[in-house]
């Protein structure tokens, strides 16, 4: 088949998974995690509209690429459920000027020195992937 | 408003309990206190309400509802009791409430316990527990740990006040000093700078856990539990009592960002600073007026950061008092006479108690001699949840 009868097998497709920081429809501050209330303004941010209810207010925007390493560790002792030896972290920031936290996969880190952001699963469970920051090099991939 | 007294005070040994019971830790602490305070066999008359700080019973302990099993336990029916679970402000947190308790007129007198009965689980299990204070989404999920959070601050603090990894181990070489002679330490063995840092073993001795922080930059894992009996001054009761009173002076708290790196500068703890100048407040007092502090160092660079927040030291100059020995017991401010949470131990919910009761113990004179400050007159405690996201400050006067 071919043309407008063609089977569209988009929706059987992995989704995409992004990181989002919310922007406030008032004022525009971004927010990185998401916050129920702007500290600049008020406005309210109705959390049962990201659920399908009612449209959501709050744009999204994917929080990606370019960042600048602030500080990072590697971690010997982790938490139940991570049997690797040891994980890198960082906090990084972006161009415009939100932070973030996640996961560290580049050598010989050195603060100030820039980042690419990517999503991609941090934490494997079953049917509970959970997707999240991987910061990397700008020569990733 | 009335003045608030501490007129007894309990604590077990600290360290690895788990062959215990926690309800029994805490009501061992419990009684202690009653003891120390000469109302043991009136205490059904005397008590009016019971705080009990834990974090962890209902997840690591299976035992839910804490206050009302300890209260049964130590035969304290029918006062009042609620727990309070502040993460490892807790404790401090349960004494904020007792003190609110009995200026609001609600009580007279309060028993507040802290415990912790952590090595019930194992270490995965306990570190997955504790980083669960942390942000669900924008932290926790990727595995981060509160050691994770304690190591990217280190690494920034070191960069920017040229704080070296002899100054971490400077403070760990003397809380272990002060722990050695605290008999309810959890780790009492003394360490050398030179096994920990400046020989050729020093590596092995004293192995990364959480870049920049190495294992003697971080607290054990500890069980035990501390106690307090509270009074307010103008109640009757204060007749029954036969220890010296110390009042709480100033009590306060503080929060900041969920994340930490939400903070415009991630090295500036404003939840300590403003929960101090609260307690200062309350209390008419200054930094310069404090003889002592014990300050939550569950990762060593916190008690330099804690001791600049809480107005003792110029931002970055804590480590230039540290090598001049000033935070020594016989120095110019001692800091951590206990041990601290490095030494001396760190159960979550006992912890906040805990670092009052030393305050009590000093301001009493009753601390060993060869950890005693001289002629303390008031002394401060910080205790902080989270990583810094909500501290509560004591201070306590003679």
């Amino acid at each position: 088949m071919s043309g407008e009868n063609a089977i569209n097998f988009e929706h059987y497709g992995e989704p995409e998974h992004h990181v989002y920081a919310l922007i406030c429809p008032k004022c525009g501050k971004r927010f990185y995690p998401s916050v129920l209330i702007c500290d600049v303004c008020h406005t309210r941010r109705n959390p049962f509209a990201s659920a399908g209810n009612a449209p959501p207010e709050w744009e999204k925007e994917i929080l990606e690429g370019p960042c600048t390493l602030l500080s990072w560790t590697r971690v010997f002792a982790l938490p139940e459920g991570f049997t690797v030896k040891s994980l890198d972290f960082c906090i990084v920031e972006f161009p415009n000027k939100l932070r973030a936290s996640g996961r560290l996969e580049a050598e010989n880190p050195e603060i100030g020195m820039p980042l690419i952001a990517h999503v991609e699963i941090v934490n494997e469970k079953v049917n509970m992937d959970h997707y999240g920051f991987i910061f990397s090099r700008e020569n990733y991939n | 408003m009335r003045k608030v007294c501490v007129v007894g005070i309990g604590h077990t040994v600290f360290g690895n309990l788990h062959h215990l019971d926690l309800v029994d830790l805490m009501g061992h602490a419990s009684l202690n206190a009653l003891e120390d305070a000469g109302v043991l066999a009136e205490r059904r008359e005397i008590v009016d309400q019971v705080f009990v700080a834990n974090m962890g019973a209902g997840r690591v302990n299976i035992q839910s509802a804490i206050a009302s099993a300890l209260v049964s336990r130590i035969g304290l029916e029918s006062c009042m009791a609620e727990a309070v679970e502040n993460g490892p402000a807790s404790g401090a947190s349960a004494v904020k409430l007792g003190v609110m308790a009995i200026k609001s007129g609600m009580a007279d007198a309060v028993l507040v316990t802290g415990g912790e009965m952590m090595n019930a689980v194992t270490r995965w299990i306990s570190t997955d527990f504790v980083a669960s204070m942390l942000h669900h989404e924008a932290e926790y999920a990727y595995g981060m740990t509160l050691p994770s959070l304690a190591a990217l601050f280190t690494r920034l603090y070191m960069q920017r006040y040229g704080v070296t990894e002899r100054d971490l181990a400077l403070i760990a070489v003397k809380s272990h000093e002060n722990a050695a002679k605290n008999p309810y330490a959890h780790l009492k063995t003394p360490c050398t700078l030179e096994a920990i840092c400046e020989s050729d073993g020093a590596d092995h001795a004293n192995p990364i856990i959480a870049d920049p922080l190495r294992l003697y930059g971080i607290c054990p894992v500890s069980d035990g539990a501390a106690s307090l009996l509270l009074c307010a001054e103008d109640s009757p009761k204060m007749r029954h009592f036969t220890k010296p009173p110390v009042t709480i002076s100033g009590i306060a708290s503080a929060t900041d960002t969920h994340c930490v790196h939400l903070r415009a500068d991630p090295l500036i703890l404003d939840a300590v600073r403003l929960a101090a100048e609260r307690a200062y407040t309350m209390a008419g007092l200054t930094p310069r007026d404090i003889s002592f502090a014990e300050l939550h160092d569950a990762f060593v660079i916190l008690e330099l950061a804690i001791a600049e927040e809480a107005g003792f030291f110029e931002r970055g100059t804590a480590h230039l008092a540290l090598r001049r020995d000033e935070t020594r017991v016989n120095g110019r401010l001692p800091i951590n006479t206990s041990g601290g949470l490095k030494a001396k131990g760190h159960p979550l919910g006992a912890t906040g108690v805990s670092q009052i009761y030393e305050l009590v113990k000093q301001l009493r004179g009753q601390a060993e001699p060869e950890r005693r400050v001289r002629d303390p007159k008031h002394g401060m405690a910080v205790n902080f949840g989270g990583f810094g996201n909500n501290v509560v400050v004591t201070i306590c006067s003679r």
